[in-house]
């Protein structure tokens, strides 16, 4: 394969991908079919806003946010069922069990881990180290740049932990289960071994005092932007959209099976971050994951990281012992 | 082809040990039988099958009348893909030749088994909330002490803009707060949902593969 030249980088050596808005293909059907699929992202992002910024104290809760989000989840489940993006993504299933045990260990035990030992103790000591009441100016802010901060501050703080588990090997050996997919949909965000998922948690975001409004916008943001990274529908995205936010299309080029095309677009929302460090490539990949889009059974998902870790550490171990070995023959060949 | 593990040989193996699996192994075996076209030779069925066999991650085996195969890692959209092992064997019945297949699936015997776990998962996290409580609330009253309970303002603009203003923090509400970082109803869910999964799956796929066998089989 020829691939596509991307700056300095040639992308698709290894596996078709698409290069360039121009290029992808656009939602086949009527007027009200294209009217849906054009507008769909912007009019929810903007229904959540408005929802969120009026709704009265009495409903501007969590659990209203949990509601709204498992509603928008079965929604967004039906419209890759009217208009998939692939059909070799096509859920079925084997991949919704997968995905639910996947979701479902999220709700569940990595929220207890997360509580005592995870991300929300580092946040919590962080906080209480600090006198953090000097940031109190943060919540006198309007609502919508507070909303905004939360969420860039924690995609850019995202966007470095992510580029760095593709960078930093022991860091990349918990990510790499989460490259093993090789399909997208909706939950296939949630896929991945659970040290990493616990690492991503980590966010800079969660340090900072904020009203509860301005985190409940926050959340709908990010949920009304993020999820489309996974998700198995073709849309006609604004073009504003695909400069500003992370697509399923920017996201299907981070998971092909072409290894130059997943050094890109690493953020999870703001896809302006990679913009602005260089990191983004616009377009599109059908053929996901690792060795040839071999899928990977939820034990070995589970058990990846420690195995290839041992692997690998057997590995060079025994490479250097090796190498010492032939230093120590090349010591005692006599001197002639 | 490679080596396959001979699902015939399980009864006796179950035997063996004197465990009786026939009367369990329906949670994760599918069994069932498709008509041959008339005249239809076992070569010429398994031939028409040859297609879904020759997947990525598939290994089989035919003797005489009879394929038994193996599937590892297999991909999403692989018709079979729930399947691991199997033998489908050619038989004449009454009305002519059959094709019977009995079928494992790892798949099926997981979703069956996850509810038990998630419901594990419910009271892990009830017995976690209960250690830790008197800690929490210990620290709770702390923090409570040192902070002074801040009425906080809007910016203007969103004042001027009508977004309802934040509301005092209620000082009975806190005691009567329930744990919510403990509450199991979550895990409860997921059993629940995992269970629903298992019944849908395990007559979706039945009828799915069947589909796929009679088409297969029968279509000119």
């Amino acid at each position: 394969m020829d691939g596509v030249r991307v700056g300095n980088r040639l992308v698709g050596t290894q596996s078709p991908v698409t290069i360039g808005w121009e290029n992808i293909p656009r939602v086949e059907g009527g007027p009200v079919k294209q009217f849906i699929f054009t507008y769909f992202q912007p009019a929810v992002l903007f229904a959540l806003i408005l929802f969120w910024y009026y709704a009265p104290n009495s409903i501007a809760k969590a659990s209203t946010a949990i509601g709204i989000g498992i509603a928008f989840k079965l929604l967004l489940l039906a419209l890759e069922w009217v208009n998939p993006r692939y059909a070799s993504w096509r859920l079925t299933w084997k991949e919704l069990v997968t995905d639910l045990f996947y979701v479902g260990l999220g709700y569940t035990v990595l929220g207890l881990v997360e509580n005592h030992i995870g991300a929300d103790v580092v946040i919590e000591a962080v906080r209480n180290s600090y006198d953090w009441e000097k940031f109190a100016w943060f919540t006198s802010m309007p609502l919508l740049v507070q909303a905004f901060l939360i969420l860039f501050i924690f995609d850019f703080g995202q966007y470095w932990m992510h580029r760095g588990m593709h960078n930093f090997y022991p860091l990349w050996l918990t990510h790499s289960v989460h490259h093993y997919i090789t399909q997208l949909n909706i939950n296939k965000g949630a896929v991945g071994n659970p040290i990493e998922l616990l690492l991503i948690g980590i966010g800079i975001g969660g340090f900072f005092d904020f009203l509860p409004r301005a985190a409940l916008l926050a959340g709908a943001m990010g949920m009304s932007i993020g999820i489309y990274q996974h998700i198995n529908v073709r849309f006609n995205t604004p073009a504003w959209w695909r400069f500003l936010f992370n697509t399923t299309e920017h996201h299907s080029l981070h998971h092909s099976q072409d290894f130059e095309a997943t050094r890109s677009n690493y953020a999870a929302n703001f896809i302006f971050i990679d913009r602005i460090f260089g990191t983004c490539i616009d377009g599109e990949a059908e053929l996901l994951g690792m060795e040839g889009g071999r899928r990977m059974s939820i034990r070995e998902q589970m058990l990846f990281p420690f195995t290839e870790g041992w692997k690998t550490t057997k590995e060079r171990l025994g490479r250097s012992r090796r190498a010492k070995g032939q230093f120590a023959e090349q010591d005692t060949v006599p001197a002639e | 082809m490679g080596d396959v593990p001979a699902l015939r040989d399980a009864p006796a193996r179950s035997a063996k040990s004197g465990l009786n699996l026939r009367f369990i192994d329906w949670i994760w075996n599918i069994r069932g039988s498709v008509p041959l076209a008339p005249g239809q030779s076992s070569d010429e069925a398994f031939s028409r099958l040859d297609p879904l066999f020759d997947q990525p991650g598939t290994t089989y085996e035919r003797t005489g009348d009879a394929l038994s195969f193996a599937k590892k890692d297999q991909a999403a959209q692989d018709k079979m893909s729930i399947f691991d092992v199997g033998v489908l064997q050619v038989e004449q019945s009454a009305d002519g030749p059959v094709l019977r297949y009995r079928m494992a699936s790892r798949a099926l015997l997981f979703c069956f088994l996850a509810p038990f776990l998630f419901l594990a998962f419910g009271q892990l996290i009830v017995a976690v909330g209960m250690m830790t409580a008197p800690a929490t609330e210990a620290a709770e009253k702390d923090k409570k002490d040192e902070k002074k309970e801040v009425v906080r303002k809007l910016n203007p603009i969103d004042e001027f803009l009508g977004a309802p203003a934040p509301e005092k923090p209620k000082k009975d509400d806190k005691s009567e707060k329930k744990d919510d970082k403990h509450s199991p109803t979550a895990a409860y869910v997921f059993a629940a949902l995992f269970a629903a999964l298992y019944v849908v799956g395990r007559l979706l796929e039945d009828r799915l593969i069947k589909n796929v066998f009679r088409r297969s089989l029968q279509t000119p």
